[in-house]
């Protein structure tokens, strides 16, 4: 249960790189819904999803998770209640350790770190069991260091990761935008898997109009920082990537009738 | 082969504070100066207790506190304030040169009078072997250089294993990751601030327990003693590497090891053959300096000397 309320957030206020990232941005989302939030370069999307890890602190708004006001934990913390995949597939992984050690470290995600064995048999063996089900036969590798791994399977394990304990909220960054085609679906198809298997909450940011219509069970589409569309229930089902490009189109006119709009009001009154 | 025992022994108590520069220059990707006080701060603490008649394994302890504080205050100039990490330890190394002074009152404390872990082994050497001097495989050596070195090879071999397997529990391994890659062990619930404060006041803690047990080999601490150490450290770290080839962990430690004696035996030969004591410090700069940039340079030349006899 993820509730983002009225969130503002300007970057460099008060410079000449002023940026409004989010402008009053506001969305419910259900436990086990599985949200898309599809958006052109700079509207906001990203800024949105980091917003709601905690990697900085909104302007104004809250955000609750879990029933509890998160707006001010810092991004550790949150880590507790949030599982998170990102766009580049070297963030989410220590490359000098190993596939085992890095799922160990996952394996504790918000918990206490004590002198235990980070390894243990038990663990071991369960860390075995859920790398063998990902289908890509890293179960034999467990000991090499991740980073050499190629970036699909990085982002599988990644994701493995960001779920090893339920999540209430699981963030996807644009995790599949970095990697071949071939990859991505591959990557996709474990997305769909483990979200199915645990019915977890999700919030994935993507700019592909086929993810958004095939995944998920609502959309949002974002636009200078602020939503501009919403699509849920019968409606999404409906969509189809034409709807979504028929959108897009229309808020890039409308915004270049705000252009000419103001160099008019420019030409007649300056 | 007194030459070689002591160099050796050296070589061993000082690849602890390899292994402290192993700590802050690999896992965690800075160049710790501030290694240069805390070396001289753990010998002058253990220094002035051994002379106050205290027990010395708890001045030696007392020691890696000290070097543990260090590391902290290092550690949050970094993480709390946000000042650079070669500038915050700049400043504490700075500030620490006072506060051995202080410690020692005076800028050279002889361990002549009070008890000492060297004197604990050598009373213990005597009682093993007598108090002749020792046939080793042929060679007369004096017993106290034989107990020496043996004592230093169980400390650093203890030291090593406690440190392998810290680096393997849930904390340790959280610590590496926050070293290796911030953004993912913070996604995972880590503060990495406070874990980068805790690394290096473990690394600074060892790099003291080193010039702690070098005091009290060499029967003196000194305020001046810890000129240079960190290239010292990098140096041995950076041969530990080429020797073993590998960042695995408990390579990388043993690699520490292994450079640290090997790079003391290397200057011990030096020295013998008549390198002037006071170009030492400007050859170990040269040879981190190389070391740094030979890895670079290597392919460059190899790439040119395929493209000068391809055919044209």
């Amino acid at each position: 249960m993820l509730s983002v309320r009225n969130v503002t957030k300007t970057f460099h206020a008060g410079t000449v790189n002023e940026v409004r990232a989010l402008r009053g941005v506001s969305l419910d989302l259900p436990d086990g819904a599985f949200l898309i939030i599809l958006g052109g370069n700079g509207s906001g999307k990203s800024t949105l999803l980091n917003a709601v890890a905690g990697c900085f602190r909104p302007d104004e708004g809250e955000i609750l998770l879990d029933g509890q006001d998160v707006t001010r934990w810092p991004e550790h913390k949150r880590a507790k209640l949030v599982g998170r995949v990102f766009q580049n597939p070297f963030s989410g992984t220590a490359p000098t350790m190993s596939i085992a050690e890095n799922l160990a470290l996952a394996a504790r995600r918000g918990q206490r770190r004590t002198l235990g064995w980070a390894l243990s048999h038990k663990l071991m063996s369960e860390i075995r069991d859920r790398v063998r089900e990902l289908g890509m036969g890293l179960e034999d590798r467990l000991g090499n260091a991740i980073g050499s791994l190629s970036g699909g399977q990085r982002q599988a394990l990644t994701l493995l990761m960001a779920t090893w304990l339920r999540p209430s909220l699981l963030l996807l960054d644009e995790h599949t935008a970095a990697l071949d085609p071939k990859s991505a679906d591959q990557v996709l198809r474990v997305t769909e898997a483990i979200v199915k298997r645990h019915q977890l909450t999700t919030l994935m940011v993507t700019h592909s109009m086929s993810q958004a219509v095939n995944l998920g069970d609502r959309i949002v589409m974002m636009h200078r920082g602020s939503v501009a569309y919403r699509f849920a229930g019968a409606d999404k089902q409906r969509l189809g990537v034409e709807d979504l490009l028929g959108r897009f189109e229309e808020l890039r006119r409308r915004e270049m009738l705000d252009e000419t709009a103001a160099s008019l009001l420019e030409e007649t009154y300056v | 082969m007194t030459l070689l025992l002591g160099a050796f022994t050296i070589g061993l108590i000082l690849s602890l504070l390899a292994l402290g520069i192993y700590i802050s220059y690999r896992v965690f990707d800075i160049a710790d100066i501030t290694a240069d006080g805390s070396i001289t701060l753990g010998a002058s603490i253990s220094a002035v207790l051994i002379v106050g008649d205290y027990n010395p394994l708890l001045a030696t302890f007392a020691g890696f506190l000290g070097g543990m504080a260090a590391g902290t205050v290092t550690g949050i100039l970094q993480a709390k304030f946000k000042i650079n990490p070669l500038l915050s330890g700049i400043l504490v190394m700075t500030g620490l040169y006072s506060v051995n002074l202080h410690v020692m009152g005076k800028s050279n404390v002889p361990l002549l009078s009070g008890t000492s872990l060297a004197t604990w082994a050598e009373r213990l050497g005597h009682t093993i072997f007598g108090d002749l001097d020792y046939n080793l495989l042929g060679w007369m050596v004096s017993v106290r250089d034989l107990v020496m070195l043996l004592g230093a090879f169980a400390l650093i071999v203890t030291a090593c294993l406690v440190l392998y397997a810290f680096f393997r529990t849930n904390l340790g391994t959280a610590m590496r990751a926050a070293g290796d890659n911030p953004q993912m062990i913070r996604a995972l619930g880590v503060n990495v601030e406070l874990y980068r404060i805790m690394g290096l006041a473990l690394a600074n803690g060892l790099v003291a327990l080193s010039g702690s047990l070098l005091a009290q080999y060499q029967g003196f601490a000194d305020a001046q003693m810890g000129i240079g150490m960190v290239v010292w450290g990098l140096a041995s770290v950076i041969i530990g590497e080429s020797l073993t080839g590998s960042r695995s962990l408990g390579l990388a430690i043993y690699g520490a090891v292994a450079g640290s004696v090997l790079f003391r035996l290397l200057v011990a030969i030096a020295l013998r053959w008549g390198l002037n004591p006071n170009d030492l410090k400007l050859v170990t700069a040269l040879f981190v300096f190389a070391a740094l940039v030979l890895p670079q340079m290597m392919p460059r030349w190899k790439q040119s000397a395929t493209l000068a006899k391809a055919p044209r």
